[in-house]
């Protein structure tokens, strides 16, 4: 057993390369030789994860992946536990349907962060997935709970669907940033392009707001600034178009 | 043994096992969270009539607090398990969640009984509530008049001790009072320790039951009121003509301990004769609190 596992991409991709094996959970009860067996997919034929990565460390649920992950999708899939950092950016479907754990992505990732599986009613479920960079579309799409934070901007339809849940986004969020929100709340920090059908209530301090930044600041250590941790907030409510439950705060300065 | 030539008398303070909660108010001034806390802790004395016991434990800087307001930390106890969340559900209901620019928060985290107040207080929402799970820890959000109040789901309880005490003995009231302010202004503060009684000063300490009336569950303490003297059983020296009594529960018996230790020396002053403690034989109370022992 070691402190944590290590991957670094060896031999990258040339073509795409789905990697769902690859969860901090799953690690913990495995070896070097076992992990690196796993299954995966390199452009639609199946490989093992060995043949990409140099795997070090066993038997841990911390797991590090080193490399240029840009071709490398659905990392983090079903992730129930543990921890996965990233020190590169990831393609689409990271984190998604995960139920626990932390993801912290050192760049960008692709379409449906956090988002649900093809066919699936619900996106994560729980857990916290965190981008130092931007994400593609439809971000955090149909998430159950959890939260999603990303540091850059959010591309379309970000939050789309969301039954319950946060997402924050400090950069821009692309057209479409919450439609069909069912419940949950997505914080935006930057421009949001808001739809329609998200209907202005008030303007005030959200109070979980602040404990929530606060605790992004501290515990991962992503860049806060006080003025938006005391800072006021619009509250949108919607989508009315669904059930109205959710909101979108954007924030608006002190 | 002396102290500033007080006597400590050779005697034990007799304590109970209490359940016990933390709560941390916060708001957008420490004055706000004040308001909150000192209604909170209103009638909270004795559980004796007040079915709980309740004070201010310290204040609390904003680096201390886990939404980075200044706030007040609160120690809560009863008796049994069952009238803890009982009480707290109603008293932060009428006074933390009426209260403008308040939050409340676990002070006890680490602790596994967990008792559901905001979990029960969020139906106050009437369905337009909401709860957030951040850093592990689930957060009610109550919409508000003044715009939303967060309360934590649940709270951290824990065994407690409750009724730790030292008896000032004067020769005079003012000397008695005096002595009485000085121990608390160095009890004040003490971390896990709460003075209960108004100023953290009781003036009508009770014994049990009653020499005459069936229903009363305490009565006054007639071996220590100086105006009986010449008519009861008296524990009082003919010099001493005033008594006030220090109550302090707390989250354990080292706290108390360090809180008397501190208050009892403070107490030993000019007008000050001796310094005892309530007890009941050692036979109610398992926490005993040796006055020399501690002093010693």
């Amino acid at each position: 057993m070691s402190d944590a596992v290590t991957l670094s991409l060896t031999t990258p991709p040339e073509r795409t390369l789905v990697a769902d094996c690859i969860a901090a959970d799953r690690f913990a009860g495995l070896d070097a030789a076992a992990i690196a067996a796993l299954p995966v997919v390199h452009a639609g034929r199946a490989a093992t994860l060995g043949e990409f990565f140099r795997v070090r460390g066993e038997r841990a649920s911390v797991v590090r992946v080193e490399g240029d992950c840009r071709r490398i999708e659905a990392i983090g899939t079903g992730m129930a536990g543990g921890e996965l950092l990233i020190e590169g950016s990831v393609g689409r479907d990271l984190g998604a349907a995960m139920s626990g754990g932390r993801i912290d992505v050192r760049g960008n990732a692709g379409d449906n962060t956090g988002g649900a599986l093809p066919g699936a009613a619900r996106g994560m479920s729980g857990g916290e997935i965190i981008v130092r960079g931007n994400v593609g579309e439809e971000a955090g799409a149909r998430m159950r709970r959890g939260l999603l934070v990303v540091t850059g901007d959010g591309g379309r339809g970000m939050g789309k669907g969301v039954i319950a849940g946060t997402v924050v986004v400090f950069g821009k969020a692309g057209p479409g940033t919450g439609r069909f929100l069912k419940r949950g709340s997505i914080v935006a920090l930057g421009d949001v392009e808001r739809p329609a059908t998200f209907r202005y209530a008030c303007t005030y301090r959200p109070p979980h707001v602040a404990l929530l930044l606060r605790y992004l600041g501290a515990r991962c250590r992503v860049a806060v600034t006080p003025a938006q941790v005391t800072g006021r907030y619009e509250r949108y409510s919607g989508d009315l178009a669904e059930l109205g439950r959710g909101e979108l705060l954007q924030w608006v300065g002190e | 043994m002396k102290i500033n030539g007080v006597a400590i008398e050779d005697t034990f303070a007799e304590a109970f096992t209490m359940r016990v909660a933390r709560l941390v108010i916060t708001g957008r001034t420490i004055g706000w969270a004040k308001e909150a806390a000192v209604k909170l802790t209103g009638f909270a004395t004795s559980v004796i009539g007040c079915k709980c016991e309740a004070g201010i434990e310290r204040e609390l800087s904003d680096t201390e607090t886990p939404d980075g307001r200044p706030g007040v930390s609160v120690l809560f106890l009863t008796t049994d398990k069952a009238s803890l969340p009982e009480q707290l559900i109603v008293r932060v209901g009428q006074t933390v969640l009426t209260c403008p620019t308040t939050a409340c928060f676990d002070g006890l985290p680490d602790a596994p009984d967990r008792l559901p107040v905001g979990k029960a207080l969020r139906v106050f929402g009437d369905g337009f509530q909401a709860s957030k799970l951040i850093g592990g820890k689930r957060y009610w959000r109550i919409p508000v008049m003044e715009g939303e109040f967060l309360i934590e789901e649940t709270f951290g309880m824990l065994k407690g001790v409750g009724g730790g005490n030292f008896l000032i003995l004067a020769r005079d009231a003012d000397a008695a009072l005096a002595a009485a302010e000085a121990a608390v202004a160095a009890m004040t503060g003490a971390p896990g320790v709460i003075l209960p009684f108004p100023g953290g000063v009781v003036r009508s300490g009770s014994k049990v039951g009653s020499k005459r009336y069936s229903n009363m569950i305490a009565t006054t303490n007639d071996a220590f009121d100086p105006t009986l003297k010449a008519v009861t059983q008296s524990q009082l020296p003919e010099v001493v003509n005033s008594v006030l009594e220090i109550v302090l529960d707390g989250i354990d018996g080292p706290s108390i301990e360090a809180a008397m230790r501190a208050g009892i020396r403070a107490a030993c002053r000019r007008g000050v004769e001796s310094i005892t403690a309530g007890n009941y034989g050692g036979k109610l109370g398992p926490h005993h609190f040796y006055l020399r022992k501690i002093l010693g």
